[in-house]
């Protein structure tokens, strides 16, 4: 693409009008310089950014505080002629066969499982908040419908090991990182 | 339990037939600095409009459209909401109506569906379906953090921030209840990385090894970085339209089939059910295979999503058997080991044998055992692995690639020195046409999201 060169705009002949201008307060440049990262093939700038989210648990809510207290608790539909008997982890707040309100069940401890899949993290995103390499896993927890993700804070997890949920009740981080499974010996 | 009622399975009939004539690419890169995104559609909108042997002049093309469906992934990439309105006034496509689809990567089918939609319905006789992705306006990882809150935010994004975490225990998991080699997924990467090499819009095309491909940096345990798609700046497009304009526009039209299906975002809450089969298929093939302990259907190893639209699509097209049917297939290899999970989900091999359409040679250009050509090959166009994942453009860019192999135009969109010169390359001296031969009838794709959560097949059939 070429550059035009500059026309000199042609002079109306309507008489000036004078327009008063009051020294104000100028409108100020209140930003950050933008850092230009390079100017070949083209202009290329950085442009910053951090946000905090305001996020809500909403109605499952409950489980969060579940797991501060060192509890995992799942959701059972009330609803006597749903099919769907099984507890649910990740819980729903409304049961998806019937639409019918859950209600909570809290698991016993220790609550044991069996690993259905399971990977190791080694490169991982931006904000990771696990030291990596970890261990991401995929548990089976008797009764539940759902086969929920977790990590496994010590060991090196196989299809069918068994596992012992544990939580982050000292610092807990608000997050389902405060839940984890160890390796579990009967 | 998924139970289903009688309209839940009511295959879509199209209200009058729907085609495509024409479609339009720019290469696809990591980072694009030369352009702008707007810039980029400009390229694939005039390489639709200008390169496909139209019977009319594109300006005139341009004056039968009423209606454009844009695909775009995230906005967290592009950091522009309503994106759409800018490509679609660059374009110069103002005051005609546009809708932006959204379906993770299903993002490209899913545009190609609605504008599928706008010609059955008659809201339109010629729509635009137009997608792109422009990933590099931040580093990797980030990206791969955007990528991955398209896991549950509450009980997923955080155990992995990376989404071939979220892919790899289903690869693990696939390994250990068919007894599947790394091998095999191997030679998938191998395969279209080395396809990627005869495309001048390749982004990671390569002569790789099974043992290169096994020793390459891991990303998550099992997946290596050179299993993985590519992250990619691009945009590409395809013109849509009605029986009547079709053949007004091209002597060569193909007629379109495409359904959708879904399925939970989590993975974990994927409970058993019964496979529904697909016309080639029995009861009795499935009887054994999900009654082993802790087995269920779809589970970690397959996607419900895209059985559900191939069940569909295969009904609406009238396919027997998708082996014998399909001349082409281009899949939805984001990882090694999705690309190995849909080969059952959509019927060219049996659930639990998907490792049998690489090793018998079927999905190869030519077939490795034979020397002969491929049964129905797969990603000759290199896939998401080889040549791109900008994701709202993936989609649309492989229904471009079965248009113009049915049209038996892969060697004028991939062998011309120009269009390699055009994107800052070289034609390789060894470069090998993957056309595929003349009597061919019949191309697949599918655009797949998520781990599974939003599917499309589309059927492209020669009709001519």
């Amino acid at each position: 693409m070429q550059l035009k060169k500059k026309v000199a705009p042609k002079k109306k002949s309507q008489p000036k009008k004078k327009i008063q201008v009051k020294k104000m307060q100028e409108t100020t440049f209140t930003g950050k310089v933008t850092k230009i990262r390079q100017k070949e093939p083209a202009t290329v700038i950085e442009w910053p950014r951090s946000l905090t989210h305001i996020h809500t648990y909403g109605m499952l809510s409950p489980f969060f505080e579940g797991l501060r207290k060192g509890e995992l608790r799942a959701t059972l539909c009330p609803n006597k002629n749903c099919p769907e008997k099984r507890l649910w982890i990740p819980p729903r707040a409304h049961c998806p066969d019937c639409h019918t309100e859950m209600t909570w069940k809290p698991l016993a401890n220790p609550v044991i499982g069996k690993i259905y899949t399971f990977t190791e993290v080694v490169y991982a995103g931006t904000g990771i908040e696990l030291s990596t390499p970890y261990w991401q896993v995929d548990v089976e927890i008797p009764g539940l419908a759902t086969i929920p993700k977790s990590y496994l804070l010590y060991g090196k997890p196989y299809i069918g090991m068994k596992v012992k949920a544990e939580f982050r009740t000292k610092t807990p981080s608000n997050t389902v990182l405060d839940y984890y499974w160890v390796p579990y010996e009967e | 339990m998924i139970t289903f009622k009688e309209g839940n399975l009511r295959v879509p009939k199209w209200n009058r037939r729907v085609f495509i004539v024409a479609g339009g690419t720019t290469a696809y890169k990591k980072n694009f600095p030369e352009y702008k995104l707007e810039e980029l559609a400009m390229m694939a909108f005039k390489n639709m409009l200008e390169d496909n042997d139209l019977k009319m002049d594109p300006l005139e093309v341009k004056g039968l459209m009423n209606f454009a469906a844009y695909g775009e992934f995230a906005d967290h990439f592009q950091d522009q909401l309503l994106c759409e309105a800018k490509i679609h006034d660059y374009l110069g496509l103002d005051p005609l109506h546009n809708l932006g689809i959204k379906t993770g990567g299903a993002t490209g089918g899913s545009t190609v569906l609605t504008a599928a939609m706008a010609v059955a319905s008659g809201y339109a006789n010629v729509a635009l379906a137009m997608g792109w992705e422009r990933m590099d306006e931040v580093d990797t990882r980030t990206g791969n953090f955007y990528i991955s809150t398209a896991a549950c935010k509450d009980f997923e994004t955080r155990l992995g921030r990376v989404y071939s975490s979220y892919y790899a225990p289903m690869a693990n998991r696939f390994s250990e209840a068919f007894h599947v080699s790394e091998v095999t997924r191997a030679k998938i990467a191998v395969k279209n990385h080395l396809y990627a090499c005869s495309s001048p819009y390749a982004q990671q095309a390569g002569k790789y090894t099974v043992e290169e491909v096994l020793s390459s940096p891991m990303s998550a345990y099992p997946l290596r970085f050179l299993e993985c798609c590519a992250m990619s700046v691009g945009v590409a497009c395809a013109l849509v339209c009605d029986e009547e304009t079709a053949y007004k526009l091209t002597d060569h039209p193909c007629e379109l089939f495409i359904c959708g299906g879904t399925h939970t975002l989590r993975v974990a809450d994927r409970r058993h059910m019964e496979v529904p089969l697909l016309p080639h298929e029995t009861p009795e093939m499935y009887k054994d295979l999900y009654k082993r302990e802790g087995a269920r259907y779809p589970g970690f190893e397959s996607f419900l999503a895209a059985r559900f639209a191939a069940w569909l699509v295969y009904r609406m097209a009238g396919i027997k058997n998708p082996l014998e049917d399909m001349d082409l297939v281009e899949l939805h290899d984001a990882f090694t080991i999705s690309d190995l999970q849909t080969y059952g989900d959509i019927g060219l091999r049996p659930y639990g044998q998907e490792q049998d359409y690489i090793e018998s040679g079927d999905a190869y250009y030519i077939n490795p055992n034979t020397g002969k050509p491929g049964k129905c090959p797969s990603n000759l166009s290199g896939g998401l692995i080889g040549t791109m994942h900008a994701v709202g453009a993936t989609g649309i860019f492989q229904a471009a690639e079965c248009l113009w192999q049915l049209q038996q135009k892969y060697d004028k969109f991939h062998g011309d020195p120009k269009i390699w010169k055009k994107w800052g390359k070289e034609k390789p001296k060894d470069w090998q046409s993957l056309q595929i031969p003349e009597n061919s009838r019949q191309a697949l794709w599918v655009s797949h999201a998520g781990v599974g959560s939003h599917v499309t097949v589309g059927i492209l059939r020669k009709s001519w």
